[in-house]
């Protein structure tokens, strides 16, 4: 028999006035629970921890200023290979291919025609007074260093430091200064007297084969240390020689050794990223770079003693090695690094000389990304133009240049008048 | 000294040259331990040779193009002991990487390569093979059996 409820006898409308609420209790049981995101661990032991180090740390370098994205990239110091540009070593200019992933094309790019013709073509921005008088100064130059100065004869191998040094001091300042006029990007520039170019990066890997770290994988790191005899910076960056997308099909060598038989040696000390001035300097991009070259390459030597062909491969090396640095700095000073790779390609040039011959390089930077893990599917490669060897005058004799070569002079003068 | 001594019949004027000087050092081509590059080549070399007597040594007698040429010493250790406790040295020898120039490579060959042995026909080695095989096959078990031994049968 049912129980009798104490209900009125009418019915108004709010008779049961928590009715509703159970309905709102159920809709926010219904609700998803919101749990917090489920990761790996940061402190444990395990591979997966691990990982989400390094993903916590890729993260904070992103997210902060340049200084510290330098300080924090290079803060911990691991034995690395020291490569030198100038090195002696056989093949040496594969070996820096490798280790920089620069694909080499011989000549120059189709910006600058090919300076082996004697006429006076015009240079775009020079007239032929113009050219008379760079070539006026480029033989005032070397009739002073040669002729003019009363010279003691040059200590044992110091001839490239007493002698042309000064000689490529003057002709690189006095170019500058005259060609400042039709170049507005010189006017605004900084001439460097041997300045420090250094830079620091990983590429490729190895398994440890002895120690407490037995069997575990290292990257192997690199650190270039440079003193290039002058350089240009400017304000603004160079054009690109060639678009990013047409370095993918440039071909690199592989070199599955490992550099140490090269022969190249670990060091552990300070790792430097430079380009020869601070960060806040302005003129943060490069122009041209001049080098010299050691006391003890001597050319008729390695001819004679049948390495002919060393003689270009140590040139295209060392170019390689420093415009690497030098555009590897450049792009790190503008905040990009490994794990954030370049958006637009950094381009330098580079003159090496001994006084007679002078060699003329141009790079093009299209990928910092070198290390294991973003190398994996980088297609991207930097490119290296080079020229071989080209003399630019025959002999000092009677106080008169002697075949002063105008191509030359040409080439000298293009690389300087390049701008955007 | 490189030429030991050797004694040859007084020398007049007229008389042929005979005096051969060769030297007493020899070098030992091996097969590198670690990988080399394609152009390099290991030696084992005497002590007092260095690196510009090796050039000499492979241009002039064996007219090899050498580019350049790299040498270190390997200590031979002095670690083990014999029976009476003893230290037993094992010899010291120097080691020369000797990169060829004028692109040449080379690659040390294969010394001991694997021989298939076919003994001869009609001959003992044969018929001993085919009998020992013929045992081999008469004490297997039945292959029905699936490698269960006789113990578990009737």
């Amino acid at each position: 028999m049912a129980a009798r409820t104490r209900l009125p006898l009418l019915f108004p409308r709010n008779l049961f006035p928590f009715r509703s609420q159970k309905l709102v209790h159920t809709e926010v049981s219904v609700k998803e629970p919101a749990y917090p995101p489920i990761v790996p661990s940061l402190t444990a032991k395990s591979k997966s921890a691990r990982r989400r180090q390094i993903e916590e740390w890729v993260k904070k370098i992103c997210t902060s200023s340049v200084e510290d994205k330098l300080s924090l990239i290079t803060r911990i110091q691991r034995e690395k290979f020291v490569v030198y540009p100038q090195t002696f070593a056989r093949n040496a200019d594969r070996w820096y291919q490798h280790f920089t992933k620069t694909a080499y094309i011989p000549g120059l790019p189709e910006k600058f025609t090919p300076g082996l013709e004697k006429t006076k073509a015009a240079v775009p921005g020079i007239d032929d007074d113009a050219f008379a008088d760079i070539r006026s100064l480029v033989t005032r130059v070397i009739l002073q260093e040669h002729w003019q100065f009363r010279k003691r004869k040059p200590f044992m191998y110091r001839h490239q430091e007493q002698v042309v040094g000064p000689f490529l001091r003057s002709l690189v300042s006095g170019l500058t200064y005259s060609l400042a006029k039709y170049n507005p990007l010189l006017q605004l520039s900084s001439l460097d007297l041997s300045p420090q170019v250094n830079f620091y990066w990983r590429r490729g890997q190895r398994i440890i084969p002895k120690g407490h770290r037995k069997r575990r994988l290292e990257p192997t790191r690199f650190q270039i240390d440079d003193r290039p005899h002058s350089q240009i910076r400017v304000t603004q960056q160079l054009p690109q020689f060639m678009p990013l997308e047409a370095s993918h099909a440039a071909e690199v060598p592989e070199i599955t050794l490992r550099p140490n038989v090269m022969p190249l040696f670990r060091r552990q000390y300070d790792n430097n990223i430079f380009t020869g001035a601070k960060l806040p300097d302005p003129a943060c991009y490069g122009h041209t770079q001049f080098h010299l070259v050691p006391d003890r390459y001597h050319r008729d030597r390695m001819v004679r003693q049948q390495q002919a062909d060393q003689v270009e491969v140590f040139l295209r090396a060392n170019a390689l090695a420093s415009l690497f640095a030098w555009t590897g700095a450049q792009a790190m000073y503008q905040g990009f690094w490994n794990y954030e790779d370049v958006t637009r390609p950094f381009v330098s040039q580079a003159v090496i000389t001994d006084g007679h011959f002078f060699s003329f390089f141009c790079y093009q930077l299209n990928t910092v990304a070198l290390s294991v893990e973003t190398d994996a599917n980088n297609p991207r490669k930097n490119l290296l133009w080079g020229t071989e060897s080209l003399r630019l005058y025959e002999s000092v004799q009677d106080g008169e240049v002697v075949g002063l070569n105008d191509g030359v002079v040409k080439l000298l003068v293009q690389f300087f008048m390049n701008q955007p | 000294m490189p030429v030991t001594r050797l004694l040859y019949p007084l020398y007049q004027l007229g008389n042929p040259q005979l005096r051969i000087f060769r030297p007493s050092w020899f070098l030992t081509l091996v097969r590198p331990g670690k990988e080399q590059p394609q152009d390099t080549v290991q030696f084992r070399i005497p002590m007092e040779m260095t690196k510009y007597d090796v050039k000499n040594y492979l241009e002039k007698i064996y007219n090899v193009p050498v580019g350049v040429i790299r040498t270190r010493i390997q200590f031979g250790s002095n670690k083990k002991r014999n029976h009476l406790n003893q230290k037993v040295k094992q010899p010291d020898y120097k080691v020369a990487y000797v990169q060829l120039a004028l692109g040449q490579t080379f690659t040390f060959p294969d010394i001991f390569p694997e021989k298939e042995r076919a003994p001869a026909e009609g001959s003992m080695e044969e018929m001993q093979e085919k009998f020992m095989e013929d045992e081999k096959q008469r004490q297997k078990l039945d292959p029905r059996r699936g490698g269960v031994t006789e113990w578990f049968g009737l």
